[in-house]
């Protein structure tokens, strides 16, 4: 059969073994509803839209057959945004659903406020003729008339959810139906600005930071449940943690599957959206979308990964005010992160020198007010780290 | 010594780093500079640029400064990324680069667009915006990349390995490297992409240039196992195959050089014939 020195290509006539073969929309499309029977699928609050428990995070994705697969075996929303490849995101998903009918499938996207503020306030330059422009760019490179779940994204202050310039923008697209439901999306500070959207009439759907790690987890709890209730679906991103591993050489991978199987647990989640870039994950997840149970071995594998604290240090800045040295804890935490986490003591030795801290800096303190929201030993790690000014720098080149 | 320092030591004489040092951002005339935010690590990347991030970490992203410089009412915002390599700062580039773009001749290569300059140059990826009319703000921000642009250490050259690709075809501006999961397959990854047209043909070339003809015959049989075909002991080898997910694929290769072509139909394998030949000369 080979002959391996020849001109020209031999053939493998097989399908991949964790193949299918491809079928053509139209096909597809006429399939798909007999063929995803046993797929869990949750309603998303008051829009109605039947949504299958796992949907598509397409933020990596950079191969429209992965897309094309997802559909083929039963998922139906994909969530994009305007930013996601600076726009090439849009534009691979929009050359892909334009050939499949559009009630088959449900795409959400998002648009940033231009100029918002660090923490989270509208500016001058936050304008609705920017968030306008952006957000027709994006049915452009979508080739949509309408998108079905138009999220303002990153919402972290609720002086935002009432910023009249964007709402009454976001409602209009609504009236005139370029958009289905308008919702947000939030990353930080997730209780306080859920807890304020329930209360307002504006809100479709939030997407909002679930997953087994947040330290905040019940009052996201008691948030979202006060949404849920008020007819506002809730879809959940940033399952994994922020990743798929728990330490930055990737020797300890999170259990996905337990992951999301964990965030599915509460009823009041509709849908979650994990990224996909691969054929792996896609076929784990989709076994997620038809059993949703967890296993007592996933509990644990959960039960370990959320003690795990791993390296870094987030910069939540909290230590700053409770240091009486007025250290640069956070700085230092990142040199520490540099010498063992990148095993690149230079770098941590540059930052160092740069910071002119000593080596004792704790030296005058006899014990540490310091409260870590990671739980790091901070001034075992700032001990640790800060004898390395005594290393001569020639040596760490 | 800490014991733990000198192991970290001794892996990076092994790894043959460079030292890396913290940037100090440049003074832009007439603008005032807020250093506001924090160093971002893989940890809180995600709270900078939310979903995005995880693209960015996919590329070995170190960390990001931002620095914002003020005049009234204007902001020019600078974000400067550091990845591990070049390579990855390509890889991130190219992501977002589009062939629409206006290109500039700025680091290793750089483009325009509404009101953001975004370049890369040795390990980093750089990007700056201001959401502006004013013409003398965005004169500014020109002035600023160039700025940037000279202070960052590192080479300004392509990777070289985009020299590889057939000139014959290839649409301009639209190489990219993939870090992972090439053609969304676990078991393929770091290739350099490029798209070409030929007449109503469009299909994209990947090429992998792996460590040792070992590691090319690994990730050669890992593909043709997953397509039904028994994997090749060979260093060199050409093979037409169905990829389930794909459809046809062209896969040739030769020592640690690995070619393949996507987007082409099955009758088409004179076209790939042509250009891996090429590739693997």
């Amino acid at each position: 059969m080979i002959n391996i020195n020849r001109r020209g290509f031999l053939k493998t006539g097989i399908a991949g073994a964790a193949g299918i073969v491809a079928l053509s929309p139209s096909i597809v499309s006429a399939a798909t509803t007999d063929q995803h029977s046993d797929i869990i699928s949750r309603t998303l609050g008051k829009t109605g839209m039947k949504i299958p428990v796992i949907s598509f995070g397409v933020m990596r994705a950079d191969n429209p057959n992965l897309c094309k697969a997802a559909y083929e075996k039963g998922i139906k929303l994909f969530d994009t945004a305007n930013g996601y490849q600076n726009g090439n995101n849009e534009i691979m998903l929009g050359n892909l659903l334009k050939d499949y009918p559009r009630s088959s499938f449900y795409l959400a996207t998002k648009v940033k406020p231009a100029g918002v503020d660090k923490e989270g306030k509208p500016t001058d330059q936050t304008t609705a003729e920017d968030f306008l422009a952006k957000f027709n760019t994006s049915l452009s490179r979508l080739k949509m008339d309408y998108v079905d779940i138009l999220y303002i994204h990153d919402i972290r202050n609720p002086e935002m959810l009432a910023y009249k310039p964007i709402i009454n923008a976001v409602k209009n697209l609504k009236k005139e139906g370029k958009v289905k439901f308008i919702g947000f999306s939030t990353h930080a500070n997730e209780p306080l600005v859920i807890d304020a959207a329930a209360a307002m009439d504006t809100w479709d759907v939030i997407l909002t930071s679930y997953n087994f790690k947040q330290t905040y987890i019940n009052e996201l709890n008691s948030a979202i449940k006060k949404a849920n209730q008020a007819g506002i679906g809730i879809v959940a991103m940033k399952t994994m943690a922020g990743g798929g591993f728990l330490d930055k050489e990737k020797t300890k991978p999170i259990n996905s599957a337990a992951a999301l199987k964990w965030v599915l647990s509460n009823p009041d989640i509709t849908t979650t959206i994990p990224g996909m870039t691969d054929f792996d994950q896609l076929d784990l997840n989709i076994k997620i979308l038809s059993d949703i149970s967890i296993t007592e071995q996933e509990k644990k594998d959960l039960f370990i990964a959320s003690a795990e604290k791993g390296l870094y240090c987030t910069g939540c800045t909290i230590c700053l005010n409770a240091c009486t040295m007025n250290l640069p804890v956070p700085d230092l935490m990142r040199a520490y992160m540099y010498a063992y986490g990148y095993s690149n003591p230079s770098m941590a030795y540059s930052l160092l020198s740069e910071l002119g801290t000593n080596d004792n800096p704790c030296k005058e303190c006899s014990s540490c007010k310091v409260e870590c929201t990671k739980k790091f030993d901070i001034k075992e790690k700032i001990a640790d780290i800060s004898r390395l000014v005594n290393v001569p720098a020639d040596f760490l080149t | 010594m800490n014991n733990k320092i000198l192991i970290a030591f001794s892996l990076i004489i092994l790894s043959g780093s460079v030292i890396a040092q913290d940037i100090h951002m440049p003074d832009l005339k007439g603008y005032k500079k807020y250093n506001n935010y924090p160093v971002f690590l893989p940890a809180n990347l995600w709270d900078f640029i939310n979903g995005a991030a995880d693209t960015y970490l996919s590329y070995g992203f170190v960390d990001l400064h931002v620095v914002e410089y003020k005049k009234g009412k204007d902001v020019i915002k600078l974000e400067i990324y550091k990845h591990t390599d070049n390579t990855m700062a390509f890889g991130i580039y190219s992501t977002e680069r589009s062939p629409s773009f206006r290109f500039l001749n700025l680091g290793s290569q750089g483009y325009i667009t509404d009101g953001a300059i975004n370049f890369f140059k040795g390990n980093y990826y750089v990007k700056i915006r201001t959401y502006s009319k004013n013409a003398n703000t965005l004169k500014s921000t020109e002035s600023l990349s160039v700025k940037v642009a000279n202070m960052l250490s590192g080479g300004s050259e392509m990777p070289s390995a985009l020299s590889m690709f057939p000139e014959s075809g290839k649409k301009i501006n639209e190489e990219t490297y993939i870090n992972e999961s090439v053609l969304g397959h676990k078991f393929l990854n770091q290739a350099f992409k490029a798209t070409y047209e030929a007449g109503t043909d469009i299909f994209s070339v990947f090429i992998m240039q792996k460590n040792s003809s070992e590691e090319a015959r690994k990730s050669v049989g890992d593909y043709l196992t997953s397509a039904g075909a028994e994997p090749v002991d060979s260093e060199i080898g050409r093979y037409m195959l169905k990829d389930g997910y794909n459809g046809t694929i062209f896969l040739a290769w030769k020592d640690n050089r690995i070619v393949i072509i996507s987007g082409l139909s099955k009758d088409q394998s004179d076209v790939a014939d042509s250009y891996t030949t090429e590739i693997l000369k």
